[in-house]
């Protein structure tokens, strides 16, 4: 067993839905109708006699996720049975891996370039899903939906490597980024949950496994949580008992479900259902000349290739289609213009709109042309933000527009001169301000002059013609 | 006695009314299951309802050329599934299940115009060697030749029905020896295949990696015949294997001249019934009188752990298979109160068999954590290293053979006598090449005290067509 150092030790069991049209075992669709009980078949209901046929495409998504994750890669593909009682099972164990998952002895960089390790990633069917009519704790029975039910899952298991709830928010992040480069996993609609086990320092490390966080905003409240509960306990002279707890994201509180006292029992064997597949070299090499270049390799290369900060190099490769977009605007703009453009201007656009970038209809022409303009001192940066939110709505052809609405810049020096001095006289008292000492009354008339020109002259040039003429 | 290619045949040129025949042959299936119980279910409506489709089409001269079993009855072991045909695998926690979907070799012997007469009684799920351990409220089905003693397990119904019906041929379940004991027990040929050969799909699971399904037949040429039909490969089943088919007709009277067999030494020792051996021997000298050359072998290891391994993993398969039963989309239902833990527990309390309950505590035990690697994962071990015993022998020899069943038909009162283990000790013959996935045949080779006496003819992985020629020389001799 590790010795832990840090304060807080955390250590995570990630399951994750990969984005496969069939489903693990059978070839019903994984979306489409959402009647409950329309897309199930003999197999995924468990109906006696049916039996699983292994999807080879979702070993193929299971594979890269396990390259990407730098894993050792099973020789051969077995699947065990994992007996459990429970209304969400279809036949009552479920079809998971056991002896050999398919990956092992993987790592994960975090955003700081630690390395988390990772013990094993796995495949395994999703159960169905429960429907509480009247909630949780409240209804007198359940509804199944099996529509779920065989959907293709990876458990991603890492080691105790996490020292705090912003790790394991970073590292969920990280791997989500990794699924979405790898194309194996579906950003808006795919399920990412997570079971945590937490302990403290103080506790003796005593562990406490909280189950079902779901996405990466809520495994940091979850896990805050979790840590100042159990740090109050200590405070209060209580003892951390080794449990597992659920997570309430409405009322933001974890609570007990079970004490135990051993380990569940699932009582392993080989489903022998399915044969053995054996992962041949050759198939690694093929996945692995498949696979796309990933966010840290993106990362490296923009701060490399194109000189860009890190800072910004790793907040566009967060995201797969901004870096993209940035590798070909960086072919034509200069990159330290458009990784500015890209990561300020763009994402703020975008966060204003609740949008993402694959929902607009922006591309890297767009952006280029716009930034061509940017770029010449053609349009300054103010009328360019508000093309760009423009842009969001509907796409255009930018050079026309500009011209079209007369925005570009006024670089001429007399005319820019004949505004501020208009500006200067009918602001008198903001003037007078100024000479008082008062700074921001600066602002007052370079923002008068910005209206006038509609924001076609740039605010430092019209800056200094002011100052230059109150003086 | 007609053969099934002469019955064809007069279906076809119209000379046999097909639906008169079907009807005729219910009727007779009702009688016998007065006294004997060797269907669970006469799917009655189907039956004449494929009878007069193919009265039709005969009538029409359309889609018939080339059926193989045109008219022919045929009987499926309760375990496969029959689309809208109460299929229970002789349990009470299915009862009133009919399934959406047909077995694959309910499909294939369908579209080649077999007519399914119904259901054939078993041990409960095929837990047993003498089906006595029916389901609740099942009748035990009774040896064709003897009302009052066993007619084997588990596919007991099949074997009972292949001898007292006048035509029809069975579609039977092994996984321990289910199709070769109860075939030896009522005097019929009874062919299980390699593992893999025939598709699972649509049978109701036992153990995963032992469950077969073949053919008995009155003659082996009905159980060839009905082999070539049901073998190749599925896709639906991932078990399945995807070679060449194999024509196991052509092997029928083929010469077994310079053929080479084993003499299974351990299986004509202590504990074995001398009645039983003896009549074997005859059968041994009709092969090598035909050419054949007989050898002794000695095979310490299948005799010997064959029985403890067998059991350890079907136990362990079977255990996770039986855990989908518990009422809930459905099979047998409870009335609907406290938790679900307390329903399901209702559910299979109520609905399961003593052996079935038996099987699931022996199972969920030998894969708990802490005894898998003792249980479970050693007997998987010991399965490797029994097949690789078995390879070796078959480098020498086309064939081996040992009585099918180390006893004479019991009597149902000396049956209740014994203890579970004994019970699982009646199997020793037939569950060793069970385990290994080895084709394995009974051949009837005589009668002691009007009780018929079986050989077991084991041969290589997919070495089918060597048990065909070999049984037919000995039906030949006969």
């Amino acid at each position: 067993m590790k010795r832990f150092t840090s304060d807080i030790v955390i250590g995570l069991e990630i399951h994750a839905e990969l984005d496969t049209k069939t489903k693990l075992f059978c070839s019903c669709p994984t979306k489409g109708n959402e009647e409950p009980n329309s897309r199930t078949c003999v197999t995924c209901l468990g109906m006696p006699g049916s039996k699983p046929v292994l999807n080879k495409k979702a070993v193929e998504f299971a594979l890269k996720l396990c390259l990407a994750l730098n894993c050792e890669v099973s020789p051969e593909l077995v699947f065990s049975r994992k007996s459990y009682f429970y209304p969400d099972m279809a036949k009552n164990y479920q079809i998971s891996q056991y002896e050999m998952p398919l990956g092992k002895n993987g790592s994960l960089r975090l955003r700081d370039s630690k390395e988390i390790d990772i013990t094993r990633v796995h495949m395994e069917e999703d159960p169905a899903s429960l429907v509480h009519p009247a909630g949780l704790k409240e209804s007198a029975y359940v509804l199944v939906d099996y529509n779920r039910s065989g959907n293709q899952l990876v458990e991603i298991v890492t080691e105790p490597d996490l020292a705090s709830p912003d790790e394991a928010r970073d590292f969920m992040k990280q791997l989500i980024t990794v699924l979405n480069y790898l194309e194996i996993f579906d950003i808006n609609e795919g399920i990412i949950k997570a079971d945590a086990n937490v302990s403290i320092r103080e506790s003796d490390y005593a562990r406490v496994e909280i189950k079902n966080i779901t996405g990466f905003k809520e495994i940091e409240r979850a896990l805050m949580y979790e840590v100042s509960r159990q740090q109050d306990e200590i405070r209060h002279h209580k003892k951390i008992e080794q449990e597992t707890r659920a997570w309430d994201s409405e009322k933001g509180v974890t609570f007990t479900l079970r004490k135990k006292e051993t380990e569940e029992d699932y009582g392993y064997i080989i489903d022998t259902d399915l044969t053995a597949v054996e992962i041949t070299g050759k198939l690694v090499r093929e996945i692995k000349n498949e696979m796309p270049e990933l966010a840290q390799d993106k990362v490296r290369k923009f701060v490399e290739k194109h000189r860009i900060k890190k800072e910004d190099a790793e907040i566009i490769a967060a995201e797969k289609e901004l870096a993209e977009m940035f590798e070909k605007v960086a072919e034509e703009i200069n990159p330290i213009l458009a990784a500015k453009w890209l990561r300020r201007e763009l994402v703020r656009v975008l966060n204003y709109n609740k949008k993402e970038l694959h929902e607009v209809k922006i591309d890297e022409k767009h952006m280029i042309d716009l930034l061509k303009l940017v770029e010449n001192k053609k349009i300054t940066d103010n009328v360019a933000s508000k093309i760009l939110e423009k842009l969001i709505e509907k796409p255009f052809d930018i050079k026309e527009y500009v011209k079209k609405e007369r925005l570009e810049a006024v670089s001429d020096v007399s005319e820019l001169e004949k505004y501020c001095r208009e500006a200067i006289e009918e602001n008198p008292k903001a003037v007078e301000d100024y000479k008082k000492g008062e700074k921001k009354a600066l602002n007052f008339i370079v923002g008068s002059v910005m209206k006038k020109t509609r924001g076609k002259a740039t605010p430092k040039e019209v800056n200094e013609i002011i100052l230059r003429l109150i003086k | 006695m007609e053969s099934v290619h002469d019955f064809i045949k007069k279906v076809k040129n119209g000379e046999i009314d097909i639906v008169e025949h079907t009807y005729k042959l219910i009727e007779e299936c009702k009688e016998i299951n007065k006294e004997y119980n060797y269907l669970n279910t006469i799917s009655e409506e189907l039956a004449l309802n494929s009878a007069s489709e193919i009265k039709i089409q005969v009538k029409q001269n359309k889609n018939i050329k080339n059926k193989k079993l045109l008219g022919v009855a045929v009987s499926a072991k309760d375990a496969i599934c029959v689309r809208d045909v109460e299929t229970t695998a002789g349990s009470k926690i299915l009862q009133s299940y009919r399934p959406l979907f047909d077995a694959f070799v309910i499909q294939r012997v369908k579209e080649e115009g077999a007519i399914i007469i119904g259901k054939t009684s078993q041990d409960e799920f095929g837990f047993g060697g003498f089906s006595v351990n029916v389901g609740k409220g099942f009748k035990i089905p009774k040896n064709p030749f003897d009302s009052e003693r066993s007619c084997g397990g588990s596919s007991g119904g099949a074997a009972g029905l292949t001898q007292k019906l006048s035509s029809h041929i069975a579609l039977g379940e092994s996984t321990g020896g289910s199709i070769v004991e109860p075939a030896s027990f009522c005097g019929v040929y009874g062919l299980c295949p390699t593992y893999g050969r025939v598709s699972r799909y649509g049978l109701i699971d036992f153990s995963n990696s032992m469950d077969k399904i073949g053919s008995m037949g009155k003659t082996i040429e009905d159980a060839a015949l009905l082999m070539n039909v049901i073998s190749g490969y599925d896709k639906k089943d991932s078990t399945s294997l995807n070679i060449k088919n194999d024509d196991y007709e052509k092997y029928l009277k083929k010469s077994v001249k310079g053929m080479k067999i084993g003499i299974i030494k351990e299986a004509f020792g202590a504990g074995v019934d001398r009645e039983a051996e003896n009549n074997v021997c005859p059968g041994i000298e009709e092969l090598e009188e035909e050419g054949a050359k007989a050898e002794e072998i000695s095979l310490e290891l299948p005799i010997k752990y064959g029985i403890a391994t067998y059991y350890m993993i079907a136990a362990s398969e079977a255990s996770t298979n039986l855990a989908k039963f518990c009422g809930m989309r459905y099979g047998a239902v409870e009335k609907l109160e406290g938790s679900f833990n307390e329903y399901f527990t209702k559910v299979r309390s109520n609905n399961f068999g003593d052996e079935a309950k038996r099987r699931i505590m022996l199972g969920t035990f030998a894969r708990m954590a802490g005894y898998r690697d003792a249980f479970y994962l050693k007997a998987m071990k010991v399965r490797t290293l029994m097949i690789n015993e078995y390879k070796k022998a078959f480098k020498k020899f086309d064939a081996l053979i040992s009585p099918t069943a180390s006893i004479l038909p019991p009597k149902f009162e000396d049956i209740e006598k014994l203890t579970p283990l004994q019970h699982y000790m009646i199997d020793i013959m037939t569950v060793s090449p069970n385990v290994a996935g080895l084709p394995h045949l009974n051949v009837p080779v005589g009668f002691e005290k009007n009780l018929p006496i079986g050989m077991l003819l084991i041969a290589d992985h997919l070495q089918e067509g060597k048990l065909i020629q070999l049984g037919s020389a000995i039906e030949k001799g006969k």
